[in-house]
Parts: structure tokens; sequence; C-alpha cells
């Protein structure tokens, strides 16, 4: 199964732009986009992300360990948007730098633990990661709580001009 | 020189992004047939063709490709159309539905870009939507002659860029409710309007331009979204005063929460 993401150019701009602001303490901030899903005739799997949560101030936890630890407060409201719009939920993050960027091995690790939760709430929708730097993105989408991840094959980012930015 | 030198300013590797790009035309005939044959020209390698009809007399005017040969055998204007873009670009993929759109929508959605010559307007509205529901963007060109006082005629028609988030055609006031219900009072025929082929000509090679600037931008200025309004008596082709005001107020008729398959399941698609 090879899967896509597309998402609108605003939706990407608005991202990057929540995720380059300062936190108090937080050394990086995260978010969640929402978004919807098809199945192509050839077995291919696109989402099409709908709209970005950021994540409030006040639900970032210290840590020295990550860069960003959310708590539990975070988790739910994402949750409850993905609930509630059946939506698929992604979450993200950035890295600095230009071309495809890659997922840490703490990114990868810590989706590995919160990530098969959201099929507890949204058992319908696909679920992951994805890691945004200043041009490129990667991402890793689970189909099923209990199966390994898949790479994202390609990014497609729609608005006045249409770009892949990243992918496999 | 290869067939593409001449057009190297759209970019180093505009060669390879435009024969990458898959395009769905909606409607063959007097704009449908034109954009094919641009398309072809300027090396868009992948393409969906949907119409219903086959060629007829009336149709001669103005389908570009299509030839008395076509219509002694009653060829599908599909078929037309994918014969001239062979012609012109041999290597192209090309997937032909002679039918509604609605029936050919699993191919139509993975569509890089969709450009359609719907007469309809309620088809119209129905694709704006199908296109927003799966992030795809819309370019819609139409035309209309109107009778003037004094029995004299006005050409008048349109191209709209339509993108997620942008101005949809229902903002712009190209599908509106008076539209819909007159053509629904007529069980949805939108009736033989008079078409000739070079207002069909002049608004698919706008709509062209459009295209290419969003896959292959040799320029700084590109829109989000466009209108441009054609007045075929004074022959010009004007961007709308209206689309500035209507890109700051955003459009109120779709919800970002409606892409996707409305009643998508996972499970049903885990081997």
């Amino acid at each position: 199964m090879s899967i896509y993401v597309k998402f609108t150019d605003q939706l990407v701009g608005q991202v990057r732009d929540d995720l380059e602001r300062p936190h108090a303490f937080a050394w990086e901030r995260v978010g969640f986009i929402t978004a919807g899903a098809m199945a192509s005739s050839g077995g291919d799997l696109i989402l099409f992300c709908r709209r970005y949560m950021n994540v409030a101030d006040e639900d970032y936890e210290a840590s020295d360990d990550v860069g960003a630890q959310i708590g539990p407060e975070a988790m739910r409201k994402a949750a409850e948007l993905a609930y509630n719009t059946k939506s698929a939920l992604l979450h993200v993050h950035m890295h600095k730098g230009r071309g495809r960027p890659e997922f840490s091995r703490t990114d990868a690790n810590s989706g590995f633990e919160f990530v098969p939760g959201f099929f507890n709430v949204q058992p319908r929708m696909p679920h992951g990661l994805i890691v945004l730097n200043e041009t490129g993105a990667r991402g890793l989408i689970w189909i099923a709580k209990d199966r390994s991840p898949l790479y994202v094959n390609d990014f497609l980012q729609v608005g006045p001009q249409l770009k892949r930015i990243g992918g496999k | 020189m290869s067939q593409l030198d001449r057009q190297s300013f759209l970019g180093l590797h505009s060669h390879k992004r435009l024969a990458e790009v898959q395009v769905g035309l909606i409607g063959l005939g007097g704009g449908g047939s034109h954009v094919a044959q641009q398309l072809a020209h300027v090396g868009v390698g992948g393409f969906v063709l949907v119409d219903p009809d086959h060629i007829e007399s009336s149709n001669l005017n103005r389908l570009v490709g299509g030839t008395h040969e076509d219509i002694a055998q009653r060829r599908a204007k599909t078929e037309i159309a994918a014969r001239l873009i062979r012609s012109i670009n041999p290597d192209v993929r090309i997937e032909e539905h002679v039918s509604k759109w609605q029936e050919a929508i699993e191919r139509l959605k993975c569509c890089d870009l969709i450009v359609g010559g719907l007469d309809s307007v309620i088809a119209k509205d129905d694709l704006d939507r199908f296109c927003r529901r799966f992030l795809i963007p819309y370019i819609d060109m139409g035309m209309d002659v109107h009778t003037m006082a004094g029995g004299r005629y006005l050409i008048a028609g349109q191209v709209a860029l339509v993108l997620p988030g942008s101005p949809c055609l229902r903002c712009m006031g190209i599908v509106t409710e008076e539209g819909l219900i007159a053509e629904a009072q007529k069980y949805g025929a939108a009736g033989g309007n008079p078409q000739v082929v070079w207002p069909n000509g002049l608004l698919a090679s706008a709509a062209v331009g459009l295209a290419v600037q969003m896959i292959c931008p040799w320029n700084d200025q590109l829109g989000r979204g466009a209108l441009l309004e054609y007045d075929g008596n004074k022959h010009t082709l004007r961007p709308s005063g209206l689309f500035a005001h209507l890109q700051a107020a955003g459009c109120a008729h779709n919800h970002p929460d409606e892409t996707g398959e409305m009643l998508f399941d996972i499970r049903r698609h885990i081997r």
C-alpha cells in the first residue's frame, strides 16, 4: 500500500508558523493535523488534511528527555477532535533545515507509544506522525493499531503552485 | 531541438513535472477539446478524459480534432480527444470514460488538477464540491450568448480557478440558487446554448495558462484562485474586480472537515 498526504499550502503555513514560535520552557512545539481519507482503486491510501490544532502553552510539561512533552489534556483535546470530526489524527512537529527531514529515534519511539492509542477513539481512520522542516516533510502512518507503520510515499501541497514536498 | 525546448523558461525540471501530472478533463466539446490539445502540446503526461457524448454534426463548428469521418462513425468525444493527444504525444497516459463524470469519480479523485467545460450549473456545483472534498484545484470554463435589445447579441464568458480554501463557484456567482432552480425545473437539462469556436479557444487558452502556471510557475504573481471575465463583443479577458473582495471574505459554502470519503473505514482496506 502506498500512502500519500495532501494538504493546502495555507495549512502547511499555519503549522509552520505555530511550531516555529518559542515556548516558555519546551524546546520545541508540537501540534495535530486532522485528515479525511480515501483508498484509490489501485489500493493506495490518500489522506486529505483538514485542519490544524495547536497545543496550548499550558498543556506542555517540563521534561529533560524530549524537546516537547505534552500532557494528557493535549492528547484528550486532539482525540476529541478526531472523534467528533471522524478524522485521522497526525501528530506534527518540526525540524530545522531543508530537504527531506528524518524522524529521530526519540520521535519514532514516542510515536510507537502514543499513535496506536488514537485507534481507541477513532478506529475507522489511519493515524500517524509527520515531521516538517523548512521545505520538506516525512510521515509515518499506522493503518491499524497492531501493525507496523508505513512511510508516506509523497506529500502533495496544493495552492497557487502544486508541489511535492517529500516522502520516501 | 526537442519538442519542449522552446518552453524551457518553465523551469529546468518542467518537462518531468508536466509529464508526471495527471489532469482530469470533464467535457470534451468546444472548450475541453482545445484544452486537451494545448495540454498535450505543453507536455502534460496524464489525462483522465470524461464525456458521455458522441460527436454530432452540430459539434463540428468548434470541436477541435473532430472530422466528418468521426460523425459518420459516431465516435465518442473522448476517443477524438485521445486520438488528438496521442498524435502530439504518443507516450501519454490516457484513461477514457464515455460517461458522466459522476461515474468516473474513482479515477478523478487521483487527478492533480481538473478542468471542466460543463454547461450544466448543477454539474458545475457538484464538480466544484467534489474537487474541494479531494483537495483538487478546479478550473471552470463557461460561455454564453445573450440576446440584447435590437436583436443583437453579447458573447460573454469566464474562466475560474478554484483552489481548496479559496472562493468557490457559488462565491463567484457562477453557481446561483436561481440558476440551480431554473435548471432543476428543466430536469437538469442545461439546454443547447449557442457556442462558437473562438471564445471557446480563448477561454481554453486562459484555462491552460492557469493550469501550467500551477504546475511550472514562470513568475511570482501567483494568485490564490482566479476569476477572468470575457467580453466577446469587446474582445477582452480581464480579472474580475470582484475577486479580490471575495478572497478577503473567504468561502462560506464549504467546510474543511468535509475532505475525504464520507464513510471511509480503513478496516475495510487492510489485507
